[in-house]
């Protein structure tokens, strides 16, 4: 046989012939009608109107329901404003690590390691991208404002613009910085910027709230200067962005296309850790390399604390987000003063379960287990210390922000935070194969349920407690 | 002419230095083993020469150019089968390497051959889900032999392949080094080291 080693780009097809000849061949083999993907497109879109407009409804009725002696509204306002800024900065840097272009493993396999065109294969999802971040940046910026008591249609407009323009603005941008060789620093300093920037507000108001001082709201719309300000610099970042596109090699296609391949699976078989897996991969793949020392003698339940809170402080952000957590109760506090007990016993459970990673991996690794020995309550008790001293910490940090001094019920409470952390982080592994109940929307494994109640229930019942007691 | 020019490459994870400094050349129509332990680097540095991954220091050099995995022309000359290969599930075996000749600007003529060649012939219409791991290496191979191709990289290309895989693979291998192709592959089969490299490349020792 004949070996070509011709090196040229031969005149090929374009991207766009190629996509319309993978597009034939694939659609060959497939069953499923245009019927089908409309229907469920329509599930897709039903599900997620009918609850967002429950959860809408029902934040702007509590937040409503609040006696305006008991809350300040620019105090509010503020809070609101850290929210958006420390939530623009999280999605920013989940974007960044999804791409956010991507291709499958599959196309960059077959398809994008051929000559074609870079730019002509990205310009169709990169429009989709910016079309759907638009409109979905768009339909939050409106639903915040009709939250937050707007009911006129220019304030929910100009909310929308707002939205719109920052949505494309930040998809842009991310495929600017994705484009570049080296991640451009501007584009870490924009996620740690903006969470910082997030944190720093919250923090202002809380401390102005002890002092009995507020900060006055702006004198200008700000949902009107976003809209007007962001509007031109999203243009601008879109074009940018579009002759940016032919630049985007495989090594950024790819590193995003495992997460998204990681998140489709855990859609389909509804089952997070493959995905949960693969982020903690790469977090620890990012720090590569730790100082060992030895443990400190004292007997194996000693090291293997030792080893659990060893682990919890080389994690990057386990002990950062327990500590903004914190700050969360108080926010909470100022701004939504109805929820802040069932917040504060929420946010404990989520700050002590954020230093239960030890005790999750021992309980999903029966191999873990075998290879540490020893009896496994011992082995669970040992892991369990960190978050319960963390808990504890945690807990009377934050209850100035809720009631003054330590009650019964906090003997109830701070107990059931730490058996809620418990109880969910020892769930063991999804099991595909037990009984499934069939609901409108889909097939779900009873298993499931249990993944995804366990902890959670035990907390719902300590809101309830809370409730009745306190 | 060197076709393959690697200076200084580095690549850090966090604080791990997995490749320090590596530089080497390969002319066209030499072959290369890259050699070393499990973790020494060997896919990492693969991955940055085709440009599935980004070195944190030094470069690669195509034809005595930068290159640069957004360039046409770089991606018209290596031909690369690595480790995270993956298939579409709705196209037969027989659609993928269409798919590869067609978006190189080929014809399917060297499909069928290629296919005979890898004892393929028989699972051309079967599609990726029903093939065993060897026949999915096997076709992962193949995306290489379809397609014009001045550098083949190849990574462990021994695995999954039987006793007669690999005695195809050692024959191909010296075909693409007489036609002129460069050759630069990882591997930990002594025997086909011996058989097809000219040179040895020690990284992580």
């Amino acid at each position: 046989m004949a070996v070509t080693t011709t090196t040229r780009p031969a005149a090929g097809p374009t991207a766009r012939q190629v996509r319309g000849w993978l597009r034939r061949s694939r659609r060959r083999h497939h069953t499923g009608s245009l019927g089908d993907t409309l229907t469920d497109i329509y599930v897709v879109v039903l599900f997620v109107g009918m609850y967002g407009w429950f959860a809408v409804s029902g934040l702007r009725g509590q937040l409503g329901s609040t006696p305006p002696a008991r809350v300040d509204t620019a105090d509010r306002y503020w809070i609101a404003v850290a929210l958006a800024l420390a939530g623009a900065g999280l999605v920013w840097r989940a974007v960044r690590v999804f791409g956010p272009l991507l291709v499958t493993p599959a196309a960059q396999a077959w398809v994008v390691s051929a000559p074609l065109d870079r730019r002509s294969w990205l310009l169709p999802r990169f429009g989709w991208l910016v079309l759907g971040a638009s409109a979905g940046a768009g339909l939050i910026g409106a639903a915040a404002a009709f939250t937050g008591g707007s009911d006129s249609a220019v304030e929910l407009g100009w909310a929308a613009l707002a939205g719109v323009a920052c949505g494309a603005t930040g998809v842009s941008a991310s495929v600017v910085a994705q484009a570049a060789r080296r991640e451009p620093r501007w584009a870490r300093l924009v996620g740690t910027g903006l969470v910082a920037a997030g944190i720093l507000v919250s923090l202002l108001v809380v401390l102005g709230h002890l002092a009995g001082f507020s900060i006055p709201r702006p004198p200008v719309s700000s949902t009107v200067l976003v809209g007007l300000l962001a509007s031109p610099v999203a243009v601008l970042v879109t074009a940018r962005a579009q002759r940016a596109l032919g630049a985007v090699d495989r090594a950024s296609l790819t590193a995003g296309a495992q997460y998204a391949d990681a998140a489709a699976h855990a859609a389909v078989l509804l089952d997070p850790s493959t995905l949960a897996a693969l982020v903690e991969g790469r977090r620890w793949r990012s720090i590569g390399r730790v100082r060992s020392r030895r443990f400190r003698p004292g007997g194996r339940f000693a090291v293997l604390v030792q080893a659990d809170l060893r682990r919890t402080f080389r994690h990057p952000s386990a002990v950062a987000v327990w500590a903004a957590l914190l700050l969360a109760t108080y926010a909470v506090a100022v701004a939504v003063p109805s929820i802040e007990a069932a917040a504060f016993v929420i946010l404990a459970y989520l700050a002590t379960n954020r230093l239960a990673g030890g005790l999750r991996t021992v309980s999903r690794s029966p191999g873990l287990r075998r290879a540490l020995g020893g009896h496994e309550t011992v082995l669970n008790l040992a892991h369990v210390v960190v978050p319960a001293v963390g808990a504890v910490v945690w807990y009377f940090a934050a209850l100035p922000g809720v009631r003054p001094g330590v009650g019964l019920i906090d003997l109830l409470l701070l107990p059931g935070v730490v058996a809620a952390t418990c109880w969910g982080a020892t769930r063991p592994p999804l099991r595909h194969d037990g009984v499934v109940v069939v609901t409108p929307f889909t097939m779900i494994p009873v298993d499931l349920m249990r993944q995804v109640l366990r902890g959670p229930d035990l907390v719902a019942v300590l809101v309830i407690v809370q409730w009745l007691l306190g | 002419m060197q076709t393959l020019t690697v200076r200084g490459l580095t690549r850090r994870f966090g604080e791990l230095v997995v490749l320090d400094d590596v530089t080497f050349s390969l002319d066209a129509g030499q072959a290369a083993a890259v050699v070393g332990p499990n973790g020494g680097g060997k896919t990492t540095l693969l991955r940055c020469v085709v440009g599935a991954d980004r070195p944190d220091e030094g470069e690669v050099l195509l034809d005595g150019k930068r290159c640069h995995e957004t360039n046409p022309e770089v991606r018209a000359t290596v031909a690369a089968t690595l480790d995270d290969i993956d298939f579409f599930p709705d196209l037969s075996v027989v659609e993928h390497l269409e798919l590869v000749a067609y978006a190189h600007g080929g014809t399917a003529e060297p499909v069928a051959e290629v296919l005979a060649e890898l004892g393929l012939d028989g699972a051309r219409d079967q599609l990726p889900a029903t093939l065993s791991s060897g026949q999915r290496r096997r076709l992962a191979l193949a995306s290489c032999f379809v397609r014009p191709r001045g550098l083949l990289v190849l990574d462990e290309p021994e695995q999954r392949l039987d006793v007669r895989g690999r005695d195809w693979l050692a024959d191909r291998l010296l075909r693409e080094k007489a036609a002129g192709t460069a050759v630069l592959m990882a591997s930990h089969d002594t025997e086909l080291i011996e058989r097809i490299a000219d040179r040895r490349i020690e990284i992580g020792a």
